[in-house]
């Protein structure tokens, strides 16, 4: 057990630094609260600064570490990735604003995709591809097995038919990976594969569905009759679930450090908020704030303790304690910087709301961590059944 | 961070736990409550530990943790865990003694608030095995240490639910024992030290509960089915063992700043004992409602470490205690 990872490592979070200070754009320099949030005023859901940032950080080799090179990496060391992710984080700047592409598309082509499918991997990182993620149906969300929409094999295409919904970005994304049932008349899980669709083949509808929030950045997404080169199959025919749980994992893996940065940061406003609303003598507010703050810190530790074993190669249960505990926390701490505020809670007022709204905003933007990348309850289903070994019902 | 034990702190951890499985069963915790002398012979095994209290903290907190787990009686953790390190701040060669494993002693320094601070209650309170060690290390406004056999105290053991670790309230009567000064901040530490290594116990406590309550929704079948198959459980287990981990990483994060005299120390100390103190209760109360009525018997074990789980919360800081110091740290620092 040692407390720091030692001078390479620091060295290496310097040199970050610096690249920082030097090339990171005002707008990422303002933190990714708004930034992600889809707030209802910003217009662009992927605006050019972020785009030309995405591209900056590829081509310094800080996009994703620990790739190689020609991948907007740096054969960065696990520990390296790790301190990557931290003081991006803990300096509140987005790499991206749209996680598909770098984060699930990019991983699994490197895992399941052939040759042609590899020379996706570069853009996609890069954020050159914008791709959105087809995976949920109005019948199948936390049972994404259960998925309906229909893929036809017919000489050298496959038809697809079917319906999409919840896809964040398909309103700007030119790709998408779309998972459809290929086989119906074997148990679900078998019937499944992942197809690269682009965006703008005949027969696709992209409907935008507004958020809680207002703003419009996922969409519901039909397809009819829609031809996709059977050549864009990803990996095997009917092996497309086993890619599934390789996506998820990769999205879950970095997300801990992002998850524990934003509640640390979130406890550190909470308590200026309650000085400024003269409740920082509240005994039952200091107590609640000290809650929070130890759960985060607890959490951070539990977070490294499971990058111990992850970086050793066995998997870490840790992650998934830690994206349901950020997302619950999370939540219970937006709504105690509304409470704060006493009867101005709801407020989204300059005059009289703390920080413009921001408390009720991300308020109601964090219902999604809780929901979306796999519910909390499907969290617990989880760790009872792969971690504590319960059996199923 | 890094949380990766050495190999010698995995060799600690599994001599530990197969030791004190074999050494400290529950039969023992049990006569312990009618006669404290049968924790005698577990402290003649446990002594070999001692030495720990020279070492790194986090490493004396892996074998405390698994003294949590078995609820162990004695004099280990007063001696190792208090009264070593005090008399270490204090200059006094019986730390020495002590971390040999030659000597058994407590600390006195709390009054009737039960906070760990030097103060001018005449009476100190919260006095683990202020009767049955050879030394008892009193604290008194300086502030300095007096180090007095305990036949010059008046005690009085505190009546709590919990019998494997037995408090007193003591007094000094006229004594000829000198007082020597000792370092505020020294004494401080070695107060924090205690609180660490309290939460790596109430760990180990916390374990010992989740893990009597996994292995009975594993094997209690009602409406056909193990009840670890009902989800109402499973979420349960799943919450609860959330709170475990984090305890446990929480602790050991805290062991680590005070070994390497970091910043966050304070902090980090406080975070642990509120987070063990927290999963302990929790798991105390989860695993007797996955248990049912078997575990609400006195024939069942599990009461026993439900009693160690309530007192060590109490004890060294409440939850809420630890929780308000961090809040000054937060806020008004
Ligand atoms: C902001 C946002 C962005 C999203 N982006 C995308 C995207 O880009 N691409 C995409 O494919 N999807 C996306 N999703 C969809 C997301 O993955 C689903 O919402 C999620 O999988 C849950 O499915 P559902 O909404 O159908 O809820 P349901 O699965 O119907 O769940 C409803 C409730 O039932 C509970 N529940 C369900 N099953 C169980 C069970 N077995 N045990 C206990 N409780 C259970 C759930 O926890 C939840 O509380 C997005 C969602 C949100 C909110």
């Amino acid at each position: 057990m040692r407390l720091s990872f030692g001078p390479e490592v620091e060295a290496f979070r310097d040199e970050l630094g610096t690249f920082l200070d030097e090339h990171a754009p005002a707008e990422a320099l303002a933190g990714y609260d708004f930034a992600d949030s889809g707030a209802e005023t910003r217009v662009d859901l992927i605006p050019q600064w972020a785009r030309d940032w995405q591209a900056t950080l590829f081509d310094h080799g800080w996009m994703i570490p620990g790739y190689p090179r020609e991948l907007g990496g740096r054969d960065a060391t696990p520990v390296q990735t790790l301190v990557y992710l931290e003081e991006m984080a803990r300096r509140r700047i987005p790499r991206s604003l749209h996680f598909p592409g770098y984060a699930i598309v990019a991983p699994s082509l490197l895992e399941f995709g052939d040759d042609a499918q590899q020379a996706l991997v570069a853009p996609a990182i890069r954020g050159d591809t914008v791709w959105c993620i087809g995976m949920s149906e109005p019948n199948a969300g936390s049972d994404l097995a259960g998925l309906q929409t229909r893929a036809e094999l017919d000489g050298d295409r496959f038809v697809v038919n079917g319906q999409k919904v919840w896809t964040s970005y398909a309103m700007v994304a030119e790709k998408c990976f779309v998972y459809v049932r290929t086989n119906p008349n074997v148990p679900k899980h078998r019937g499944i594969s992942l197809l690269i669709v682009d965006m703008d083949t005949p027969g696709i509808d992209v409907r935008p569905l507004r958020h809680i929030s207002g703003a419009a950045n996922f969409a519901e997404v039909f397809f009819t009759d829609v031809e996709v080169p059977a050549a864009n199959v990803v990996g095997e025919v009917n092996d497309g679930w086993r890619i599934t749980q390789g996506s998820l994992a990769h999205e879950r893996a970095g997300l801990w450090v992002e998850g524990v940065c934003r509640l640390e940061s979130t406890v550190q406003s909470l308590v200026d908020v309650a000085h400024r609303q003269g409740m920082d003598h509240d005994s039952g507010v200091r107590r609640q704030l000290a809650a929070f703050y130890e759960q985060a810190a607890s959490l951070r530790a539990l977070g490294y303790k499971g990058f111990a074993s992850f970086a050793q190669g066995s998997s870490a249960p840790e992650h998934s304690y830690l994206k349901m505990a950020t997302s619950e926390l999370g939540k219970a701490a937006y709504e105690l910087g509304m409470q704060l505020q006493g009867p101005y809670a709801p407020a989204r007022d300059s005059e009289r709301g703390e920080e413009n709204g921001r408390w009720a905003n991300m308020f109601f933007m964090s219902f999604a961590n809780t929901i979306a990348g796999g519910s909390s309850e499907i969290q617990r289903n989880i760790i009872a059944q792969r971690v504590l070994g319960l059996p199923r019902a | 961070m890094d949380f990766t034990l050495t190999d010698e702190q995995q060799m600690l951890r599994d001599t530990a736990r197969t030791l004190l499985a074999k050494e400290c069963p529950t039969a023992l915790v049990r006569a312990h409550i009618e006669d404290p002398s049968v924790a005698d012979a577990l402290w003649l095994r446990l002594a070999d530990f001692a030495p720990l209290a020279a070492g790194p903290l986090s490493d004396l907190c892996l074998f405390v943790e698994e003294t949590g787990y078995v609820a162990a009686p004695g004099p280990f953790f007063a001696t190792t865990a208090l009264f070593a390190s005090v008399l270490a701040a204090a200059g006094d060669d019986r730390a020495q003694a002590a971390q040999a494993g030659e000597i058994t002693g407590t600390v006195a320094l709390a009054g009737v608030d039960g906070v760990w601070r030097p103060n001018d209650d005449p009476v100190k309170c919260f006095v683990p095995e202020a009767d049955r060690v050879d030394w008892v290390a009193v604290v008194e406004p300086g502030p300095t240490v007096r180090v007095v056999p305990p036949a010059v105290l008046s005690t009085r053991l505190l009546n709590t639910v919990d019998w494997s670790r037995r408090l007193f309230e003591v007094e000094v009567a006229d004594v000829d024992e000198a007082s020597t000064p000792i370092d505020g901040a020294a004494l401080e530490r070695a107060v924090r030290c205690a609180i660490v290594a309290l939460a790596a116990e109430q760990v180990g406590t916390a374990r010992r509960l989740f893990d009597m309550a996994l292995e009975y929704a594993k094997q209690r079948v009602q409406f056909d089915h193990p009840i670890g198959s009902f989800q109402a459980i499973q979420h349960r287990l799943a919450d609860l063992s959330l709170a475990v981990e984090r305890a446990d990483a929480a602790a050991q994060y805290a062991a680590m700043t005070v070994d390497a005299d970091h910043d966050d120390a304070r902090r980090a100390a406080h975070v642990a004992k509120a987070a063990a103190g927290t999963a302990a209760t929790r798991a105390a109360k989860d695993s007797i409602q996955v248990h049912g009525g078997i575990g609400y018997t006195w024939e069942h074990d599990l009461h026993l470490f439900i009693r160690r789980a309530y007192g060590a919360e109490a004890w060294l800081g409440t939850t809420g205690w630890h929780h308000d110091q961090l809040a000054a740290l937060l806020f008004d620092a």
